[in-house]
């Protein structure tokens, strides 16, 4: 065996100028394990004997990648039926269609409402100002450009009260009339 | 173009992938979920296979971001005191060390040079990794890390020569 050769080899392996070829070379030298070889030589037997490739995984992991990488597929094959399923055309009448607007529309009413209600019980208050307005709606409706129609209406009047007295006055004397 | 299919071009792969996730995160359970995840990735890429130059190199670079990713989360969690020593030849991780006879192989000096390499920076392990482990050619590790060949030639430089050093300091301690 031409140790010199190695040696070379060696000496230009530890400065990176070796190809492939000639570190199979070393590799398959020291794969011989030679016995006899020089000192020089032999320390860096375990060097190379560390170099084979050796850490495996375990035979179940082709099975268990297999399965996760199928798993995925059908996964996936699923996902593109799904997508490619045909769409058929759904019909909506108006109602369905509107139906998200009825909130809507429900609340518009209920503030137009309530705006109405407010509205109107303003109003009311200013008509309480208004003192001619109250006179017009007023009970008592007294046309004050008719004087004789106003004659009238408190001759009425009073002939209303004329009569209350009359029928009252018995009643008293009768009651002050047990007194006296 | 040739057809990729996942189960012949890229399951193949998941023990290159398990070894360069390993390198980097220097845990097993965590390499595997890489994996794993790598997987996944490139199956959910799957329409844009033909457009890739090579599979394995997308592959490994997506394998490699997400296990520096891990790793910086694992970072993230809980800081190790250890990060100094680096004289020390610790396991990185014990979960494969469960049974005796285990223990005994790994107190082999080749465990030694594994330990000697997963103390070196993360570009240049990487970089030794698919080098001389996977004996990838400088322009496809290059396409891996995103860096030039130069780039690779260098960190592929400096790993040797710090293996060389650490084991002629080895060397001295048993002599």
């Amino acid at each position: 065996m031409n140790y010199k050769y190695i040696e070379q080899l060696l000496d230009r392996y530890f400065l990176g100028e070796t190809s492939l070829q000639e570190e199979q070379i070393l590799k398959a030298f020291y794969a011989q394990g030679v016995d006899d070889m020089p000192k020089e030589l032999h320390r860096y037997a375990p060097l190379f004997a560390a170099m084979s490739p050796c850490e495996q995984l375990g035979s179940d992991f082709d099975e268990r990648m297999l399965q996760l990488v199928e798993g995925q597929e059908t996964q996936q094959e699923a996902q593109t039926i799904e997508l490619n399923k045909p769409v058929k055309a759904r019909t909506i009448s108006l109602t369905e269609r509107l139906r998200p607007l009825f909130g809507a529309a429900a609340v518009v009413a209920i503030l137009l409402t309530l705006g109405n209600a407010i509205n109107a019980s303003f109003k009311q208050d200013d008509t309480w100002v208004d003192a001619d307005e109250y006179a017009k709606r007023g009970a008592v409706q007294v046309d004050t450009n008719e004087p004789a129609m106003a004659y009238e209406n408190i001759s009425d009047s009073l002939t209303i009260v004329k009569e209350g007295f009359r029928v009252s006055t018995p009643t008293d004397s009768l009651a002050s009339g047990g007194i006296n | 173009m040739k057809e990729i299919s996942f189960r012949t071009d890229v399951l193949p792969l998941k023990d290159e992938l398990f070894r360069l996730a390993l390198r980097i995160t220097l845990n097993r359970a965590d390499a595997e979920d890489v994996v794993q995840e790598t997987m996944l990735k490139v199956w959910n890429r799957r329409d844009r296979w033909a457009e890739l130059e090579s599979i394995e190199a997308f592959c490994l670079t997506i394998c490699r971001n997400l296990a520096l990713d891990k790793l910086k989360r694992a970072d993230n969690q809980n800081t190790s005191l250890d990060d100094e020593g680096g004289g020390r030849y610790e396991p990185a991780d014990r979960s494969y060390a469960a049974n005796p006879e285990e223990q005994a192989v790994q107190r082999d000096r080749v465990e030694v040079v594994r330990q000697l390499i997963s103390q070196l920076p993360e570009k240049q392990r990487t970089c030794m990794q698919l080098r001389d482990i996977e004996g990838k050619p400088y322009k496809e590790i290059a396409s891996v890390l995103a860096i030039t060949e130069q780039q690779v030639k260098i960190n592929i430089f400096r790993a040797r020569q710090t293996i060389k050093e650490k084991f002629q300091q080895l060397e001295q301690y048993e002599l």
